[in-house]
């Protein structure tokens, strides 16, 4: 949800901040955005999603919502096991497991569960981040049962041999080379983590070091199978053109038996406060442009704070009009592009501000800038045509959002996994209007602060100045 | 949150999402040859899932047609799900194919610029307006595109407003000189900060190498053109060629289509027919000897290989069977590349082809990155694939889960109203019969194993293969030469200079 893109000409391809926070399967399809519930009061189109949900003997959560606009229907598996409950040493494991998930089980072979879906005119994928990992499956309407039996079929027998596991660590190596290593800011983006957060479970990449990835066992694979892979670790989404009985049905027939395992353990999510600013600047091979980031250590998605926060990053960078576009981009023209988002999290989250800055211009004035803009909103609080028009582009991107299948049951599944409701849907826009002005502005004041705050240099090799240096 | 799926847009037909099997004992054939110190992991049916062989027959919903009286054609699909509304202004003849040779960037800051102003609003007053009312409002010209597009898109509530902002800006941007220099500014970072993708610096190379002199060869503007490109040069470019005989209104969502077309004869009152007619493009002429180009990108870690020449155009014959074709090769994670590079040796996290056909031929291509000490290995498995495609027929089973994966791929594409209504734009600006898709899914039935290797024979030639690889010169010229001259550039796209010296002088 609302993770704020990036303006200007560069867009994506050069600021994505959220270039490491999910990481997939094939490079070749990717997971909707999924964005805020629930169409707000205006009377004229309601847009609610409508769901039914249950919980199978062995604790299977299965959540279903009936959609006859298409011949279609998608199935979102969420495991509740993400980065942040690798252990030492193991880093990048959970994602590496997700690669594992698709070399085949009792009764798939190996590269079949692809060729079954795609050959049927479906879209498959998965995906890992910090706080889930995610299977899904987007089919034609005929196709149900087989959707069921594939998810079903991996969770209760994946083949675990050392030759997959061999193959796949160089995939995922190779992916880490293709993201990290040869992209420009590629390393600026595992340093954000390691250098803002203190906990372990946030303050590694996702894809994780090269070395740990090598460490990885059979043992490990067996073992992480059995704990984070069991049906009351996972939820269930079904959306589209079927009928809700059968679908309960099929679920049954190829989850029901799947056995129930002992709780995964809780990870402690705590995050010390932070003391004293952080900054570090590190040199890049491959960029151009020095890169700004700034980051200030907020609460968790789905807290009142974070919506404000949340609130907050529109008014400063959703859109054109917003105000560091216009000042930054457009009028001082110190940034050629930036973006301003607070990221998802369970756990203790971060609220970024990152911008590349523009050629000739020394990055200390562009940092003195976005500062007196934070202090401008600190001080002087936002206008209520600001709030209005953020209110009209969270309505917007949430039923945006609502278009296909899969986002819904990507969102349904996530949500109830996270937050333990699929009803966010319904009722996320809610949390989003009843931010206040004064809620914006006290939200600033109280996390954008120096001393909460990490801030990470980028500069081009080409530039000559000094490698990655200590804070 | 990644945006991978852009890799798809870019391919003229939504089949792209299909893949197709490999036996087992292709793949054993395929890697004879290759690195033996990896265990393979090969591909398996169990064959034990339940599937459904029931056909689904899906019907593409008709939109309502007709044309306003200044010759603009409209497509209106209605779809009332969600109170949202699309509306795409497609205008033939006003894409980047058509600039002048020493204007590379033409089309695409005249459809930056429409935004930047017109006679009644300011920039700032533009971007006020879009946020405001929770609309998206813009225009966009692609390199190696013909056409250039005017995109909207809302609630269905205030559609009223959002669309006369973009008809505002459709009809008369004044291209203001001083955000003219300011977006020139920052088109230039955006310029430097390409040359940082290796992507970039590949397609650069390659569209050059396979279009020759056509135009589509250029993919990006330059410092110089940038500097060149005056606020006269947008207006002429704008007032020439933006004209609605030439275009197509598609507009698809929570509209009433008997309601909006009288509004739109109002709305669009002022946008008056011309006698400008689009020049040919012609076709380009494929390249007919063997070349290789690196170029030079000091400390990748992997070498990002692009390989193909000029294919077919959108209204060939042979089209359909080139999707097939083209399904089989690389179109997914199930395609031949993938399992071969991918599954079995483990050489890149993906591999793939695809090919382009719009009015002219474009080109076919095998792609991918690969880590660096692997990139010998990684050619000799891109040339066995093609090769092989190429000498044997394909199999009966092959060919059928191909053919099926295209036509079942048809289902997904009707979640989106908007991809439904692109079905039909794209008969319309080919030139195609009214029930061109309904027979579709018959004409990939009946393409045969023939018709695959007759087509793989034509284009996927071995010797006249356009090669470029972006990685580090020190660590793979060597590998590349084997192949053939290899022309060194650097990352600026400049001949390279000094010891990794050009053997050959540069393509263009």
């Amino acid at each position: 949800m609302s993770r704020k893109y990036f303006h200007g000409s560069l867009r994506l391809s050069v600021l994505a901040f959220g270039l490491l926070a999910v990481i997939c399967i094939f490079p070749t399809a990717g997971v909707p955005q999924s964005t805020p519930s629930k169409s707000a009061s205006e009377p004229a189109h309601s847009v609610h999603t409508p769901f039914t949900e249950s919980t199978l003997p062995n604790g299977l959560r299965v959540i279903f919502s009936e959609d006859h606009s298409a011949p279609t229907y998608s199935i979102a598996v969420v495991y509740d096991v993400g980065s942040r409950n690798e252990r030492e040493g193991r880093t990048g494991f959970a994602h590496l497991f997700e690669h594992m998930m698709f070399q085949g089980s009792e009764n798939v072979g190996k590269g079949e569960h692809d060729f079954l879906v795609f050959s049927n005119g479906g879209s498959a994928n998965g995906t890992t981040d910090k706080d889930r990992t995610l299977y899904f499956e987007t089919m034609p309407a005929n196709q149900l049962e087989l959707g069921i039996f594939l998810e079903a079929d991996r969770m209760k027998s994946l083949a675990v041999t050392q030759a997959n596991l061999d193959n796949q660590r160089n995939a995922v190596q190779e992916e880490r080379r293709l993201r990290v290593d040869n992209q420009p800011y590629g390393p600026t983006f595992e340093l954000i983590d390691e250098t803002a957060y203190d906990n372990p479970a946030y303050k590694h990449s996702i894809i994780g070091s090269m070395a740990d990835l090598n460490a990885a066992s059979i043992s490990d694979v067996t073992s992480f199978f059995k704990t984070y892979y069991a049906p009351n670790n996972a939820v269930i989404a079904l959306v589209g053109d079927f009928n809700t009985a059968e679908a309960l049905a099929t679920m049954k027939k190829y989850f029901g038996q799947i056995p129930r395992q002992p709780a995964a353990p809780k990870v402690d999510m705590t995050e010390p406060a932070q003391a004293a600013e952080r900054r570090k600047t590190v040199t890049d091979n491959f960029a151009q442009l020095t890169r700004l980031d700034i980051l200030y250590k907020i609460p968790p998605s789905n807290t009142p704070d974070w919506y404000a926060l949340d609130v907050l990053s529109d008014v400063l960078a959703n859109g054109q009009s917003s105000r560091l576009y216009q000042e930054l981009v457009k009028d001082k023209e110190l940034a050629v592009g930036l973006g301003v988002g607070p990221e998802q999290a369970r756990g203790p989250s971060l609220f970024s501000v990152a911008a590349n800055v523009r050629p000739g211009k020394p990055v200390d004035e562009l940092e003195k800038a976005i500062e007196a803009d934070l202090d401008r909103i600190k001080t002087g609080g936002v206008t209520p045509e600001e709030m209005s028009k953020v209110m009209m582009e969270e309505r917007v991107s949430h039923v945006r959002a609502l278009q296909g299948t899969l986002g819904r049951a990507v969102e349904l599944a996530e949500d109830t996994t996270f937050y333990g409701t699929p009803n966010l849907i319904n009722t996320q826009m809610d949390d989003y209007r009843k931010v206040t002005a004064a809620d914006v502005q006290r939200v600033a004041q109280k996390y954008l602060t120096e001393n909460n705050r990490t801030v990470i240099v980028t500069v081009p090799k080409s530039s000559g100045a000094p490698s990655r240096s200590g804070e | 949150m990644n945006n991978s799926f852009s890799r798809l847009t870019r391919m003229v037909f939504a089949a792209a999402l299909a893949v197709v099997f490999t036996s087992v004992a292709h793949a054993q054939n395929a890697t004879s040859q290759g690195d033996k110190s990896i265990p393979l992991s090969k591909v398996e049916m169990k064959n034990r899932a339940p599937v459904s062989k029931e056909i689904l027959k899906v019907n593409l919903p008709k939109p309502y047609e007709t044309k306003l009286s200044n010759g603009l054609t409209v497509l209106i699909l209605e779809n009332h799900r969600l109170p949202t509304a699309t509306v795409q202004f497609n205008i033939s003849g006003a894409g980047a194919v058509y600039e002048p040779a020493d204007e590379p960037g033409l089309a695409s800051i005249t459809a930056s610029m429409v935004t930047q102003g017109t006679a009644s609003r300011s920039s700032k007053q533009i971007a006020e307006e879009i946020d405001r009312l929770g609309a998206n409002v813009g225009a966009s010209a692609a390199f190696g595109s013909g056409a250039l597009g005017v995109n909207a898109s809302g609630l269905s509530d205030n559609m009223d407003q959002w669309f006369a902002l973009a008809t505002d800006v459709l009809l008369h941007p004044n291209f203001p000189q001083d955000e003219l220099a300011k977006l020139k500014t920052r088109m230039k970072a955006g310029l430097k900060t390409q040359r940082t993708q290796p992507n970039f610096l590949a397609s650069e190379r390659f569209n050059r190498a396979v279009y020759g002199n056509f135009p589509a060869a250029v993919i990006s503007a330059t410092d110089e053109s940038i500097d060149k490109i005056s606020a006269d040069d947008l207006a002429r470019w704008h007032r020439e060629r933006w004209v609605p005989q030439n275009a197509i209104l598609a507009i698809a969502g929570d509209v009433d289509a008997k309601a909006l077309t009288p509004k739109l004869e109002k709305w669009l009152a002022e946008w008056h027919k011309t006698d400008y007619e689009i020049p040919a493009t012609g076709n380009p002429t494929p390249t007919s000897t063997k070349k290789i180009f690196l170029i030079d990108r000091p400390n990748s870690v992997q070498t990002t290989i692009y390989m193909g020449n000029i294919g077919i155009d959108r209204r060939d014959p042979d089209y359909p069977a080139m999707v097939v074709l083209n399904q089989i090769l690389g179109a997914g994670p199930q395609s031949r590349l993938f399992i071969n590079l991918r599954e079995n040796k483990g050489y890149t996290y993906g591999v793939y082809s695809n090919f382009v056909s719009l009015k002219f031929a474009g080109p076919w291509r095998a792609y991918g990155d690969f880590r660096t000490d692997v990139t010998d290995g990684s050619m000799t498995e891109l040339f066995n694939e093609i090769n092989r495609i190429s000498s044997e027929a394909v199999a009966e089973k092959e060919l059928d889960d191909a053919k099926r994966t295209v036509v079942a791929s048809f289902a997904l594409t009707l979640e989106s109203p908007s991809q439904v209504l692109s079905y039909t734009t794209n008969t319309k600006i080919y030139g195609f019969p009214e029930d061109y898709w309904d027979k579709y899914p018959a004409k990939i039935t009946a393409v045969t194993a023939a018709d695959v290797q007759r087509l793989a024979k034509k284009f996927y030639n071995a010797n006249a293969m356009q090669i470029v690889a972006v990685g580090d010169a020190s660590k793979i010229k060597s590998v590349m030469e084997k192949y053939g001259p290899v022309e060194v550039y650097d990352a600026n796209g400049k001949p390279a200079s000094g010891g990794a010296s050009a053997s050959t002088p540069g393509s263009r």
